[in-house]
């Protein structure tokens, strides 16, 4: 019995675990797909992402072939997201507790995707490109 | 005839009650290079006083099981096996898990967007400290502190190396806040430098992790805290052990990756001045201080014995989980493998 009751109950705890680390886009919970935070000012195309308590939106679509600038926008955050990394890009920097940060991007192709994160791995945006 | 005599420490096995320690000592006395033996149930072991020059404590210990095997014993330089009790992860899985939930729904909670200023006062920096001691850096710092402190506590030792590693962590805050603020540069480290920090905490969390179980034997040889061939040799360098391992570490938290503590030193850099900048380090500690400390002293939940083995699982399990969850995020921080957790 004893045996019994903490296998179910290991079985709901790593079922609740599974569920809360879980990406939200499957879950359904919403809109984290934007198109507000992408605007083209002089042929350059710069991507908003807000960095508190992780980066928003974390799904951004954006147009291929155009340099682009990712503006990341910090406000009173102390949290991990402000120590941004681009593995792509080897871009490492630490961003002011408040204030906006420019990160230049070179014309992407097609397809391409752009990955954000925090430096210790548990924060994360993505920029797709089409 | 054969040398001066000397003491020797040797585990016994087979050791299980307490008329063990009297039949032990008894028969060890009566064999002739023995001059006095004394056994503890507590330890099984049994310190040795006799004359075996020119002979290793491996023979020593062959040497002495002979007259020992009759009544079921014999002696090794090893501590013997227990065999592990499963039955104590019952309880321990369960409690494991509850802990990693609770974890990761804090996060998901988003406790960190509590910070809502972008002026730093000492009491913000207090504020910021108690939220990033319930933050993923809890997994770090927090996994560190509680793989120590329970292996320390499994070796008796509750209360001083917690201390040490406390009093040297607030200090180091203090003064390497101190400096930064002076100097106005921080001790950055790199991408390659965070990646491989982050993999040797994970792994030294792992092992040490593994090893409160007690149920694998053979990570007792990798334990990277204390080197048992240094702590066999003299109490003395175990003593000290005991008090500079966890100094160096509590010190060196300073350093460790945590999104947190690198803003609170960015921050730190501007004000140019040693005890404003100290001072700001020293609260953002004192803010984790807390947490930190209750996880440090949960081995004096402990009341007896029976809970001892659970207790020492379930520590064992959540810095496994803690310590997995650390190399997955170095792994998807370097951009090796794709984001796990989302939070």
């Amino acid at each position: 019995m004893k045996t019994f009751l903490s296998i179910i109950l290991a079985l709901m705890l790593i079922g609740g675990l599974v569920w809360l680390t879980s990406d939200p886009k499957d879950s359904g919970t919403g809109s984290t797909t934007t198109q507000n935070n992408v605007s083209v000012v002089n042929g350059r195309q710069i991507v908003r992402i807000t960095a508190k308590g992780g980066y928003w939106p974390r799904q951004t679509v954006a147009k291929a072939n155009l340099p682009t600038t990712i503006k990341v926008t910090t406000n009173g955050s102390f949290d991990c997201s402000v120590a941004l990394t681009i593995p792509a890009l080897k871009h490492r920097s630490f961003l002011p507790a408040t204030g906006e940060t420019d990160i230049d991007l070179p014309e992407q192709k097609p397809g391409s995707i752009v990955q954000g994160l925090c430096a210790m791995g548990m924060y994360s945006f993505v920029i797709s490109f089409n | 005839m054969n040398g001066a005599e000397q003491k020797y420490t040797l585990f016994i096995h087979g050791m299980h009650c307490k008329s063990c320690v009297f039949m032990t000592e008894s028969e060890l006395k009566d064999h002739p290079r023995v001059s006095d033996a004394k056994s503890s149930l507590e330890t099984r072991s049994v310190e040795i006083y006799g004359r075996f020059e020119g002979m290793s404590l491996d023979e020593i210990a062959n040497e002495l099981s002979t007259s020992l095997h009759k009544h079921g014993y014999s002696l090794s330089t090893e501590q013997e096996k227990k065999a592990a009790d499963w039955s104590e992860f019952m309880i321990a899985i369960p409690v494991a898990l509850g802990f990693a939930v609770l974890f990761v729904a804090l996060q998901k909670l988003g406790i960190v967007n509590l910070v809502n200023t972008s002026q730093v006062t000492y009491g913000t920096s207090f504020v910021i400290g108690m939220i990033a001691s319930l933050s993923t850096c809890l997994a770090v710092v927090g996994g560190l502190v509680l793989s120590m402190s329970a292996t320390f506590a499994k070796e008796g030792d509750r209360t001083r190396p917690q201390l040490y590693f406390h009093v040297a962590r607030l200090i180091s805050f203090f003064v390497l806040g101190g400096v930064i603020g002076l100097v106005g540069s921080a001790f950055q480290i790199g991408g390659t430098g965070t990646f491989v920090l982050g993999m040797i905490i994970g792994l030294v969390m792992l092992v040490l992790g593994l090893n409160l179980l007690e149920v694998f034997h053979f990570t007792k040889r990798l334990q990277p805290a204390m080197p048992k061939f240094l702590a066999d040799k003299a109490l003395r360098i175990s003593r000290l052990n005991h008090a500079l391992t966890p100094t160096l570490v509590g010190a060196a938290t300073f350093f460790l990756p945590c999104g947190f503590t690198q803003s609170m030193q960015i921050y730190t850099l501007s004000t140019g001045n040693f005890i404003t900048g100290g001072l700001t380090m020293l609260s953002f500690a004192i803010g984790t201080l807390p947490v930190l400390a209750l996880v440090s002293f949960s081995s004096f939940s402990i009341k007896d014995n029976a809970k001892k083995g659970i207790f020492f699982k379930s520590a064992g399990l959540i810095v496994i989980l803690f310590a997995i969850f650390n190399i997955i995020n170095s792994l998807v921080a370097a951009g090796w493998i794709k984001p796990i957790f989302n939070f």
